[in-house]
């Protein structure tokens, strides 16, 4: 198709397509799965403006317009589900999302290199396992005979239901996901730490500053660029608050405080009589949003004087 | 590309002072932050390991259980006569027996097809990835395309859904543009098509980050259970996480009826269901310290160009 547009214009394009028509042999097979398997089910979300025919399929289905819109936003339980989405992952960026940092500061810190490897080898070992497995290890753990209130037993406590109890629902999503993943995302900052220009260090020494100052004003505003990026990210998965996670780890008890976006378009799409019209519009709602928000989110960054998301991929494409 | 030493210091002071090699209270404190957390990490899988070795008895007796004081191998016994378990492994294996050899060729011909400079349209192609990495249509779609495509119930929905990470297509392509471009235009004088030079020059030019990439997807095909729950409801064809699953939450309900007789119940479910934990993450167990160093390579090649 882009040959014939092109034909008309600019022949030496057409001599170059030819060039490198091996080229596009290499990237044909990647091309094509993309188009099947990213491309149509990208273009299957126009469910959201179509009444799903079965016998008609995604294509074929009518249009109706904007009705199944007001059909959601009419859901009381879409709606709330859309809140505790927003507020789970709130807590997610103030709670959680330090800790990576701040362990990333801190084993900076370390100069036993021995060591340093073998808590870098511990703290990234969960993050390879599925929330399934994980989510059993812990539950484990936490139950009301587990490890942990063993210990608090010991120690004279009264044993807590840390799993069946809404209160404590959501501190126990962003504890459970450090456990999870907190030392796979600190190898990035790690990484940042290591791109810091060491003569600032040396400098610093000279002028007599001490480990905090020097943590607080040289490797934490060189690790800044980072930090944004990885918030940026974040922001721009507001929607998503983590499927597997609550899935998981959640049970009869905190079922209602953890049904999220995710599990709301699960619970309607695969766990009743399923009109997939209307679990398309939530996702297409889902998917703009988190979209507007990592465009917004790069946005304002930028404004502050960030660099943001953008100019990295605009590099990448580039080179 | 700049090499990436992990392992050495990240910072390095050649202005050392005497004062700096003292060990210092900070340090002390430090050591004992960061080995708690650590601790923290490793006393579950400790916990879950002693479980699977004790009986009923012993579990219900001792409150903190790290080492199992009356060994047994009854749990895992019932896991196996269970039969769950080998048809999980036995899917998951299937999977990526064919699952991986796909990956590898979709993520590294398109890789290195996007790597070779100013070909036409290369922009469009890397923007044409880029955006399904910001925007996905997600599961329902999916499900209806495979309906279509007739392959619910089949290993092949689970095989062609996760064909390229569009995130690791990039590291991989990064990768390649490092390879000094002279080379392959030397190839190409005497002859080489693309794809020779690929299989020739680049791939084993490319090992370490081949290998990278092949654990990297080794992994999720291990860990996959989402899509292969919405897309084969089949008993025989359930994947390993998607039958420890099964497993964990039939022994929870049996544990709920069983609170009453206790002492008559022969089969220990919680040890049976840590039993199928441990046996599902085994191969990971075993692999990870001797490649987390990739891993980690793997990410931060990533990270920086990210």
């Amino acid at each position: 198709m882009e040959n014939t547009l092109l034909k008309k214009n600019n022949s030496s394009l057409i001599s170059r397509v030819l060039k490198s028509k091996e080229i596009y042999f290499l990237i044909l097979p990647g091309v094509i799965w993309y188009v099947i398997f990213a491309y149509v089910p990208m273009y299957g979300l126009s469910l959201a403006f179509k009444t799903y025919k079965a016998n008609l399929g995604i294509f074929g289905s009518p249009w109706v317009g904007f009705e199944n819109f007001t059909y959601v936003f009419r859901d009381p339980a879409f709606l709330e589900s859309v809140w505790r989405t927003l507020w789970i992952n709130l807590g997610r960026i103030l709670f959680q999302f330090p800790f990576p940092i701040l362990l990333a500061l801190l084993l900076n810190e370390i100069r036993m290199n021995r060591y340093k490897k073998a808590i870098q080898t511990v703290y990234t070992f969960p993050h390879f396992l599925s929330w399934i497995i994980v989510s059993s290890v812990l539950i484990n753990s936490l139950d009301m005979q587990g490890f942990v209130n063993g210990v608090i037993q010991l120690l004279g406590g009264d044993p807590v239901n840390f799993l069946g109890n809404t209160q404590i629902f959501r501190p126990l999503l962003y504890i459970t996901d450090n456990w999870k993943s907190a030392g796979w995302t600190m190898i990035i900052y790690l990484a940042a730490i290591t791109g810091i220009d060491t003569e600032q260090y040396e400098s610093a020494q000279l002028d007599g500053a001490t480990r905090f100052q020097i943590m607080r004003y040289i490797t934490l505003p060189g690790i800044q660029s980072t930090i944004v990026v990885m918030l940026i990210l974040t922001v721009g998965n507001l929607m998503n608050a983590g499927f597997d996670q609550i899935f998981n780890i959640s049970n009869a008890a905190t079922a209602k405080a953890g049904e999220i976006l995710d599990i709301y378009i699960y619970r309607i799409t695969f766990q009743s009589a399923a009109d997939f019209s209307f679990s398309s519009t939530v996702s297409l709602f889902r998917s703009v949003i988190n979209f507007a928000l990592l465009l917004f989110a790069d946005r304002v960054c930028k404004w502050m004087g960030a660099e943001g998301l953008f100019p990295s991929m605009k590099k990448k494409a580039r080179s | 590309m700049a090499e990436i030493r992990f392992e050495a210091q990240p910072v390095q002071r050649p202005g050392k002072s005497k004062l700096n090699n003292r060990i210092e209270m900070l340090d002390v404190i430090l050591v004992v932050l960061l080995t708690g957390f650590a601790v923290a990490i490793i006393l579950p899988f400790l916990n879950v390991i002693a479980v699977t070795f004790v009986t009923q008895q012993e579990y219900m007796k001792s409150t903190i259980l790290l080492f199992p004081h009356s060994f047994t191998l009854e749990n895992y016994k019932s896991l196996f006569e269970d039969g769950r378990i080998w048809t999980g492994y036995r899917t998951t294996l299937l999977l990526l027996v064919l699952g991986l050899p796909l990956n590898m060729f979709l993520t590294t011909s398109m890789a290195y097809g996007l790597s070779r400079p100013n070909f036409p349209f290369k922009k469009f192609f890397i923007y044409f990835v880029v955006i399904t990495m910001l925007f996905s249509g997600g599961i329902i779609p999916m499900y209806l395309l495979m309906k279509e495509l007739s392959l619910i119930n089949t290993i092949w929905s689970i095989v062609l859904c996760y064909g390229i990470n569009s995130f690791y297509l990039i590291i991989m392509m990064n990768n390649f543009t490092t390879i000094p471009i002279s080379l392959m235009e030397s190839a190409k004088l005497d002859g080489a098509g693309e794809w020779r030079i690929l299989a020739k020059i680049i791939l084993p030019l490319s090992m370490p980050i081949i290998a990278t990439m092949t654990l990297f997807y080794a992994v999720d095909r291990w860990n996959e259970w989402f899509n292969a729950m919405i897309f084969i409801r089949k008993g025989d064809l359930t994947v390993l996480q998607l039958a420890l699953r099964s497993i964990v939450i039939d022994s929870q309900i049996s544990q709920q009826m069983n609170v009453s007789n206790v002492q008559t119940d022969k089969q220990f479910s919680e040890g049976m269901k840590m039993s199928a934990v441990i046996v599902s993450m085994l191969p990971i167990m075993c692999v990870f310290p001797l490649l987390q160093k990739h891993f980690v390579k793997g990410m931060l090649v990533g990270a920086i160009k990210a």
